[in-house]
């Protein structure tokens, strides 16, 4: 969404490509009048007021979105937040998970997941709570997308998984 | 139309490589909180040029309100476009948008026109870097040099003189201090009066608007011997410069 904060997406794909042009939509207004980015917090809120308009006919979504947030200070500061496909916010401290494995990552996450990680410790416990979860889900797989958002740079990596 | 005639003067002169508008602020003195204008990339919070999409910017001249106004819906425009065609806005289509709504409170009864003037400065792949003005009534045209605002007639004569078929931006932005510094009503040039902005293409040949904050204004006007250095003799040519 913009270069700090990141948006997941998954659900019906046809949402996915109409959802991801409503918020660059409503990004680059936000932008463009404010002068500046949008905080992830504002943008979580956006997303929210998004998907409740469409509260009786909504967009089968559950957005997943984590970002770098700005404090007075000028630091940053690591920030998550997932919503139900009707907008309902969920500020969470430790982790956030959605997709149609949404149940297992939660155990496995709860179970390897710890606070104050390091950037590359953060990514392999996301990447082993990833590739773990959706071996045991039959709607997921054939490998997975890690992107770790630092202060200074962003850096993907593509996971190989099973391939059965 | 009125309101026109007496607003501070926008330029804007196109080259083969970018397009330059410049724009006189009228609303000015120390007491003025100018802190919020922080110029750069985003919107342009000045008085008189704005960024209306990635590709374009505006400079406008009339009721400021009203130009605020359009400026909103020039920038919905652009974005309902990019939304429903995943394409940046073609320059000509933004001002056709715009006239269509400046047409219409001409046409219906109840309702005053809109009192502004504007240019737009754009890039689209179909016909690279364009200029167009727009009126109050709805009607719009191309130029490769223009102005809008009081002095509109000296300025334009300037500009007629001195514009050549090939200008380069570097040159196309010369021109266009030189016509401003001779059109102003104030004797001396400086950020507090002037607005500045220029549209190029970046690296990899996508458009690149650049809206001036006050600091980078006066750095230019002084790079061009038009500063407050020569405090007086503004309007004096610099060394090596002829006049126009």
């Amino acid at each position: 969404m913009s270069d700090r904060i990141y948006l997941g997406l998954p659900g019906l794909a046809t949402d996915v490509t109409t959802l991801k042009e409503v918020f660059r939509y409503r990004v680059n207004m936000y932008t463009i009048k404010e002068e500046r980015e949008i905080e992830p917090e504002t943008f979580a809120h956006l997303v929210s007021s998004t998907l409740y308009e469409k509260r009786f006919g909504p967009y089968f979504i559950e957005p997943v979105m984590a970002g770098l947030e700005k404090t007075p200070s000028g630091a940053y500061k690591p920030f998550i937040a997932a919503t139900d496909l009707i907008g309902c916010l969920n500020f969470a401290k430790d982790f956030v998970v959605a997709g149609t494995a949404s149940t297992k990552l939660y155990g496995v996450a709860e179970g390897l997941w710890e606070p104050d990680l390091e950037p590359e410790d953060l990514f392999e416990t996301c990447a082993q709570t990833l590739l773990n979860a959706v071996d045991r889900d039959a709607y997921s797989g054939w490998g997975a997308e890690v992107h770790l958002i630092t202060k200074d740079k962003v850096i993907k990596r593509t996971l190989k998984g099973r391939m059965d | 139309m009125e309101a026109i005639s007496h607003a501070g003067i926008v330029i804007g002169v196109l080259s083969k490589d970018g397009v330059v508008l410049a724009a006189e602020k009228k609303v000015t003195g120390k007491l003025l909180d100018m802190s919020g204008a922080t110029g750069g990339s985003y919107g342009g919070s000045g008085e008189k040029i704005f960024l209306l999409n990635s590709n374009v910017i505006s400079g406008v001249a009339g009721i400021t309100a009203d130009a605020n106004s359009l400026v909103n819906y020039a920038r919905q425009a652009a974005q309902r476009h990019l939304f429903s065609y995943n394409e940046d806005i073609p320059v000509e289509l933004l001002a056709q948008r715009l006239c269509d709504l400046k047409q219409g409170y001409t046409q219906y009864g109840g309702l005053r026109p809109f009192g502004v003037s504007l240019l737009y400065a754009g890039y689209d792949p179909h016909y690279q870097f364009q200029l167009y003005h727009s009126d109050p009534s709805g009607n719009y045209s191309g130029w490769k040099a223009t102005c809008i605002g009081a002095n509109n007639g000296t300025a334009t004569s300037l500009l007629k003189q001195d514009y050549k078929e090939d200008i380069s931006v570097e040159d196309a932005i010369e021109l266009v201090l030189k016509v401003m510094s001779k059109t102003m009503d104030s004797t001396t040039l400086g950020s507090e009066k002037l607005e500045f902005a220029t549209l190029t293409l970046d690296a990899s040949k996508q458009p690149k608007a650049k809206i001036y904050n006050p600091a980078e204004i006066d750095a230019l006007l002084q790079k061009h011997g038009l500063g407050k250095k020569e405090e007086g003799d503004a309007a004096a040519p610099a060394p090596g410069d002829l006049t126009l």
